[in-house]
């Protein structure tokens, strides 16, 4: 039986045409928005160039808001993938209780971002929280997590790691589980102790896991919006502010679909930068070996 | 027989549903005594109009304020929908989103509502607006508390200020506010650009004519600055929406609460007898008395699929009855000027902006949205930092300039 040539093309054709519809051309729509002064309403648009761009470069919150991502980037991929590695090897092992370790510690993933939201901010209320009221048990003073501008960023991306380290421990505890045990065992015979067997078997197997769990860790700092809006709406004043949560409010609380439309050209070229660098690294050493 | 029932029916359903209309109605009323009231107003209407079918749509009322934009401009925008008089709605209007509705006034607007309102319901000279019910704000503060500290509503700036203090060494928190969603800041700013500088200042002001840096500017903050550095506001106010700095109120830790009337919206019931409010503190005696009186209301996308539903709407609305339902329901004061007023908190309301000199709407809703949301971030950051006060001006006069010379 021989296949028609066109046959593939026919089964690619709808979700082609759907992707096309539904993300191809709103990305090219907000690239040509970014060069006009829209507000949203008005039958009229007016092109005005780059002019977007350059006030974006004066523009000390949306300066504030690019430190922000950074923040988290850190955040997810210094602080989450560590941890979600470490947690993974721990429930790795054969003790008991290890599944209902697992369900509990994945069950945020399960959670929509505005409910977590919702949750963080009742933790965190000045007065009555949980962690201040903890605090102020132990003799500590109250910390203004989500009011005091040094504090609030990180208050946030504690509250979003809470999730995010569910889903790297998840990555993490598949990617355990192809490290082939007589590579693990034939070291230990060699001598080499649980540290070594660590460095040299173990993170090199779990390159694949490492490589996506960085990867979605950037991906998911560089757009994170849905726990500052609810918690903060990059509040007090601009100080929590990310892109996008600055973008939003400029195209929906301002009305200036244009400017926020520059601000997520600049967020997808500053995402792509970050992936284009990683899997640079990722591939190079691919071939290195 | 059978045949005939079978066609009679069949006749009456074709004959209810080619005179049944679609009548879709988005509200913003979200907190739960003005959603049951507006409901059984809805419900009223429903009986005096069985042919129509009425959906009423509620939404959070601080994410209405975004997805109205996006309403106004599709096809499947609602045939009404709740809104705010003044700049926010002459927004709209200006761009020709908004559909007039001079004509449902039998005898005119001014036979339903009093002349003050007409500026603010209109485009040039088009009615665009139906006022439902406006409130005003005031100094909100527990009675109790007060006549335990055997304290008395104050009139000048000097005797409010003695109050806070009188109120932080008996280890109440003088002044509750929540500036999470930024405009409960902007009441503060509104009473005391008025009281310092006048009116007619803070229009031009809210029209972009009066640069941010500006010397009568400077004054408005002195005396904020007064507050803010004698720890009279509750602390950590930016993480508080202005329900949860509400509660302060309500649980008797804090004193008073520059806000809005329907504060009793969401006060328990065993308090609300117990919230009473007296008249922003007066500064300068030579400055008349100017207060904010926001009004609420309805108008009509351009875009609406059934105008004519809606205008039947919009008049039953408009009329006395409706009016004074959900006035009395909810304390509010009807801005069909011939309802009364419905008890004696809101007489006490209607006699304080009768005495006044003038009204302006509110910050947010006089002024450019854009500016708005700039301005209320300037003044929260001012709140919590105010040596910052010289840096946040230039900006704001910077936006200023930039946004009311496009």
């Amino acid at each position: 039986m021989t296949t028609k040539k066109w046959v593939p093309y026919a089964f690619l054709a709808v979700p082609l045409a759907m992707y096309s519809i539904w993300v191809i051309y709103p990305i090219i729509s907000t690239f040509v928005l970014s060069f006009t002064s829209w507000d949203g309403v008005s039958p009229t648009i007016k092109f005005i160039g780059l002019k977007n761009f350059v006030e974006l470069f004066n523009d000390p919150y949306f300066g504030v808001s690019v430190i922000n991502n950074i923040k988290w980037l850190v955040g997810f991929a210094g602080v989450c993938v560590p941890l979600g590695l470490l947690i993974a090897m721990l429930l790795d092992q054969k003790f008991k209780g290890t599944k209902i370790y697992k369900t509990l510690i994945y069950l945020p993933m399960t959670l929509s971002f505005v409910v977590i939201g919702q949750i963080w901010c009742w933790i965190l209320e000045p007065r009555h929280g949980a962690i201040n009221t903890i605090l102020n048990m132990l003799g500590l003073e109250s910390v203004g997590w989500l009011s005091d501008p040094n504090v609030v960023t990180y208050s946030l991306i504690m509250a979003a790691s809470w999730r995010q380290i569910s889903y790297t421990m998840v990555i993490y505890l598949a990617g355990l589980k192809q490290v082939p045990n007589q590579l693990i065992e034939a070291a230990w015979v060699d001598g080499a102790n649980a540290w070594k067997r660590f460095i040299h078997i173990i993170i090199p197997m779990l390159k694949p896991a490492t490589v996506v769990a960085v990867t979605v860790s950037i991906i998911d700092s560089l757009r994170a919006f849905d726990i500052v809006y609810v918690l903060t709406r990059g509040g007090p004043f601009y100080s929590s502010s990310v892109m996008a949560n600055y973008m939003y409010i400029q195209s929906f609380h301002n009305y200036r679909m244009g400017y926020g439309s520059a601000i997520a050209v600049i967020q997808f070229l500053i995402t792509l930068g970050f992936i284009l660098f990683y899997m640079r690294y990722v591939l190079k050493s691919e071939e290195e070996r | 027989m059978k045949k005939l029932l079978l066609i009679v029916s069949l006749l009456m359903f074709a004959l209810v549903s080619f005179g049944a209309g679609e009548l879709v109605i988005n509200s913003y009323m979200s907190d739960p005594a003005p959603r049951k009231v507006f409901a059984e107003l809805v419900d009223q209407f429903r009986e005096e109009h069985p042919d129509l079918e009425v959906t009423v749509n509620t939404f959070a009322h601080e994410d209405f304020k975004t997805l109205l934009r996006t309403w106004l401009n599709s096809p499947e925008a609602p045939d009404v929908a709740t809104w705010f008089a003044g700049e926010r709605m002459r927004y709209f209007a200006s761009k020709g989103l908004l559909e007039p509705i001079g004509d449902i006034f039998e005898g005119g607007f001014e036979a339903y509502f009093p002349e003050a309102f007409r500026s603010a319901s209109a485009y040039e000279d088009e009615i665009y607006f139906v006022p439902q019910s406006w409130y005003w704000w005031g100094v909100y503060y527990r009675k109790s508390v007060f006549e335990e500290l055997n304290i008395q509503p104050p009139i000048t700036w000097s005797q409010f200020v003695k109050v806070c203090e009188k109120l932080k060494e008996n280890g109440y928190i003088p002044i509750t506010i929540g500036t999470k969603y930024l405009w409960t800041a902007a009441g503060w700013f509104d009473s005391l650009n008025m009281r310092i500088n006048g009116i007619d200042y803070h229009m031009d002001l809210t029209n972009g004519d009066i640069p941010y840096t500006d010397e009568g500017m400077q004054k408005v903050f002195e005396y904020w600055k007064e507050l803010i550095e004698n720890d009279y506001f509750i602390d950590n106010h930016t993480s508080y929406t202005w329900q949860d700095a509400a509660n302060y109120l309500f649980t008797g830790e804090a004193g008073m609460y520059l806000m809005g009337q329907f504060i009793k919206d969401v006060a328990p019931e065993d308090v609300k007898e117990d919230l009473d409010f007296f008249r922003f503190p007066i500064i300068d005696g030579e400055i008349g008395l100017y207060e904010d009186t926001p009004i609420d209301g309805f108008m009509i996308p351009a875009k609406a699929k059934n105008k004519e539903a809606a205008k039947t709407f919009l008049k039953f609305i408009a009329s006395k009855e409706a009016q004074q339902y959900f006035a009395e329901e909810l304390g509010r004061l009807a801005a069909n000027k011939n309802v009364p007023a419905p008890d004696a908190h809101a007489q006490k309301g209607l006699e304080m902006i009768l005495e006044s000199d003038g009204v302006m709407q509110f910050y947010d809703r006089d002024t450019n949205p854009e500016m708005a949301e700039k301005g209320m971030n300037g003044f929260v950051e001012f709140m919590v930092y105010p040596r910052r006060l010289e840096t946040i001006l230039k900006n704001l006069e910077m936006h200023r300039m930039r946004i009311y010379s496009e």
